[in-house]
C-alpha cells in the first residue's frame, strides 16, 4: 500500500512538473516577440520596463534555462506579476480559489446527485421505455453547450420569474451556475453509473444473492450499488476536471468571481503571467483531485494497487 | 479489443443505418449540412446587412427567427453560421486526425523505455480538458478563426493519438508486421503502408467522435470573444452578442443555441450509433 501511494504521488509531481514547463514555455506560442505583445498591451513601453521583463522571463537565454528559472519561481509559488498593474498573479489566482472550489464542489455534487439516480434507473429497467428516456436525457444533456444552458436559466429563473440573481458572487448566487454544471455533466455521470451497474448486475454473484431469496431492493442497493460506486469513483475525477474546463465558461455567464472569469479577462487583455498562472493553478488542482481519487480507489479496491 | 474494422465495412452501411440513433443523427446532419452548402442561396437577407427589418423584433412571416439588436435577419445569420461551425470542425477535426495519427504511430513504433515517456506526456496533455486546452491556447496565439481552429485541433491531438496508438499497437503485435520487419522494410514505410490501411476504417469512426467535441469548443471560444470575431455569424458569437438583449428577445438566445445543440447531438447519436453497432458486447446485450 505504501508502495502504491508513493508511487503515485511520484507520479503526480511529475504530472504537475510537466505542465508546469509547458506552462512556462507557452509564451513562446505568442506570434512575434513576447515582450513587445506584452507591451503593447501595458500602454508604457521604455528601455527600463522591456529589460526587466526581459529578466524575469530569461528571454536572452536559452529555452531551456527559460523554463527551469519559470519552473524554480513557481515552486517558490512565485508565478510573476500582471502587465497591467503589476499584481502578484500568485495572489490574484489564490484570492478568487475559494469561489472557484466552491462553485465545483457544488457542480459536482449536483451532477451526482443527479446522475447517480438517473443511471441507476436505467440500468435497472434495462432494455425498457425507462432505460431509453434516461439515455435519451443524457446524451442531450451531453450536447447542450454549457454557456447556452446558463443563458437559458438566467432568462428563465432570474429575468422571468425572478427567483435568483441575475448574477454576482453569493450564496444565492451560487445556485444557477451550480445547476448549470450539474445538469451538463450529471449526463456524464449517468452514463457512467449505468454501464458499471449493468455489468455487476450480469455477475454470479448477483443471480446468488436473488436465488438466496433476499429482497430486490436489497439485492439492488447492497449487493450491486456498492460495487458499482467504486468504478463511479474513478471516473469522478475524469468528470471533475471537464467540469472545471466548463466551469471557465459558467463562471463569465453568471459574472461568478472565480480563476475562470479573471482567466477569460486575462486572455482579453493577452495578460500572458496571468494566463500562465491560471494554467499551472488549474492544471495543479486536476492533478491533485484526479490523485486524490486514484488513492481513495485503491484503499477501496485492494486490487487496484497491485496493478 | 474490438475488431472494428470487419464491422464497418461499406456493405454494412445500409445496416447500420437500421439504428434508430444513427438513423436519426445522420438525418440531422443532412439537413445541416445542406443548410451549411446552401446558405448563401437559401437565406432570405444578407446576414451582413443591417435593418434589414426593425431591430429586436421576434419571429415573424418575414423574419422567420426574428432579428437582431442591429436588425439583422437571424434566419440568414444562423443558416451562414452552419458554414462556419462545420467549417471549423471539420478543418480542426482533419488535423487532430492527421497529426494524432502519425504521434500514435510513432508512440507505438518507439523503443520501450521511449514509448513509456512518450505515452506519459500525451496522458498528461489528454488528462487536460480540451476546451481548456484550447483556450489557453488561443490566449497566446491572440483570437480569430484561423487560431481558433488551429487551438482545437491542437487540442485534439492527444485523444487522436492515444487511440492511434492503441490500434496500432496491436496491429504491430501481428505475423504480417513482423514479417515486413524481416524483409528489412523501414519502420516510417510499415506504419504507412502495412498498418495505416489497416486501421484506417476504424480511425475515420473514431475520428467522427471528435467532431461534436470540436463543435462546442469553438462556439465556446466564439462566445468568450476568443474564436469567430463578429460580425461573423457565428453560432457562439451570435450568443455572445445578443446575451445582452436576452430579456427583450430572447429568440437571439433560442435559435443559434438550438443550432448548436442539434449539429452536436446529431455527431453524437452517430457516434452512440456507432459504438453500439460495432461493440459486440453491447451488440449482444441488446438481443
Amino acid at each position: 500500500m505504501l508502495f502504491f501511494v508513493a508511487r503515485r504521488l511520484f507520479t503526480a509531481f511529475i504530472t504537475i512538473l510537466v505542465v508546469v514547463i509547458l506552462a512556462g514555455v507557452l509564451i513562446h506560442v505568442v506570434p512575434g516577440d513576447p515582450i513587445t505583445a506584452m507591451m503593447a498591451q501595458s500602454g508604457s513601453a521604455d528601455a527600463e520596463d522591456i529589460a526587466r521583463l526581459t529578466a524575469q522571463y530569461g528571454l536572452d537565454q536559452p529555452i531551456w534555462k527559460q523554463a527551469l528559472l519559470y519552473v524554480g519561481n513557481a515552486l517558490q509559488g512565485d508565478l510573476g506579476n500582471t502587465i497591467r498593474g503589476g499584481e502578484p498573479v500568485a495572489e490574484l489566482l489564490l484570492d478568487r480559489l475559494p469561489n472557484t472550489i466552491a462553485l465545483a464542489v457544488a457542480g459536482l455534487g449536483t451532477a451526482l446527485v443527479l446522475g447517480i439516480p438517473m443511471g441507476f434507473i436505467a440500468a435497472v429497467n434495462r432494455g425498457r421505455a425507462a432505460d431509453f428516456a434516461v439515455m435519451l436525457i443524457a446524451i442531450l444533456g451531453v450536447s447542450i453547450p454549457g454557456f447556452w444552458m446558463g443563458l437559458t436559466f438566467i432568462q428563465v429563473f432570474s429575468l422571468h420569474l425572478g427567483w435568483f440573481p441575475v448574477a454576482g458572487t453569493s450564496a444565492r448566487n451560487i445556485v444557477l451556475p451550480a445547476l448549470t454544471l450539474g445538469v451538463v455533466h450529471s449526463a456524464l455521470v449517468a452514463r457512467m453509473t449505468r454501464s458499471a451497474l449493468v455489468d455487476i448486475l450480469n455477475e454470479d454473484y448477483i443471480r446468488t444473492a436473488r436465488a438466496r431469496g433476499l429482497r430486490e431492493r436489497q439485492v439492488l442497493l447492497v449487493h450491486a450499488m456498492r460495487p458499482a460506486m467504486i468504478s463511479v469513483v474513478t471516473v469522478v475525477g475524469l468528470v471533475f476536471a471537464h467540469l472545471l474546463g466548463g466551469q471557465v465558461i459558467t463562471e463569465n455567464v453568471f459574472s461568478w468571481n472565480g480563476i475562470g472569469r479573471l482567466a477569460i479577462q486575462a486572455m482579453l487583455q493577452r495578460d500572458y503571467p496571468l494566463v500562465q498562472g491560471f494554467i499551472v493553478i488549474f492544471a495543479t488542482s486536476i492533478v491533485l483531485v484526479t490523485t486524490m481519487l486514484d488513492l481513495l480507489y485503491g484503499l477501496l479496491d485492494p486490487r487496484v494497487r497491485r496493478r | 479489443m474490438t475488431d472494428t474494422t470487419t464491422n464497418t465495412r461499406p456493405g454494412r452501411l445500409p445496416a447500420a443505418l437500421r439504428q434508430w440513433n444513427i438513423a436519426v443523427g445522420a438525418l440531422i446532419l443532412g439537413i445541416v449540412v445542406l443548410a451549411a452548402i446552401l446558405a448563401p442561396w437559401v437565406a432570405p437577407y444578407d446576414p451582413f446587412k443591417m435593418a434589414s427589418g426593425p431591430r429586436l423584433t421576434g419571429p415573424t412571416a418575414a423574419h422567420w427567427f426574428g432579428t437582431d439588436e442591429l436588425g439583422r435577419d437571424l434566419f440568414s445569420r444562423v443558416l451562414l453560421g452552419a458554414r462556419l461551425s462545420l467549417g471549423i470542425g471539420f478543418a480542426a477535426v482533419a488535423v487532430g486526425l492527421v497529426f494524432g495519427v502519425i504521434f500514435g504511430m510513432v508512440i507505438a513504433f518507439s523503443p520501450e523505455r521511449v514509448k513509456a515517456l512518450l505515452l506519459r506526456i500525451v496522458d498528461v496533455v489528454y488528462s487536460f480538458p480540451d476546451t481548456l486546452l484550447a483556450l489557453a491556447l488561443v490566449a497566446f496565439m491572440g483570437p480569430g478563426v484561423e487560431n481558433a481552429t488551429i487551438a482545437i485541433a491542437i487540442s485534439l491531438i492527444p485523444f487522436y493519438a492515444r487511440v492511434t496508438y492503441g490500434l496500432a499497437a496491436v496491429e504491430r503485435a501481428k505475423p504480417y508486421v513482423e514479417a515486413a520487419q524481416i524483409a528489412q522494410a523501414a519502420p516510417a514505410r510499415i506504419m504507412r503502408i502495412q498498418v495505416l490501411p489497416n486501421i484506417l476504417q476504424s480511425l475515420i469512426v473514431i475520428g467522427s467522435i471528435g467532431f461534436s467535441s470540436a463543435i462546442l469548443s469553438a462556439a465556446g471560444l466564439s462566445f468568450l470573444g476568443l474564436g469567430v470575431q463578429p460580425p461573423s455569424p457565428e453560432w457562439g458569437s451570435i450568443l455572445a452578442s445578443g446575451r445582452n438583449y436576452i430579456s427583450r428577445a430572447p429568440w437571439i438566445l433560442i435559435f443559434p443555441g438550438l443550432a448548436i445543440c442539434l449539429t452536436v447531438l446529431s455527431f453524437n447519436l452517430i457516434g452512440d450509433g456507432i459504438r453500439d453497432f460495432t461493440d459486440p458486447k453491447s451488440r449482444r446485450r441488446r438481443t
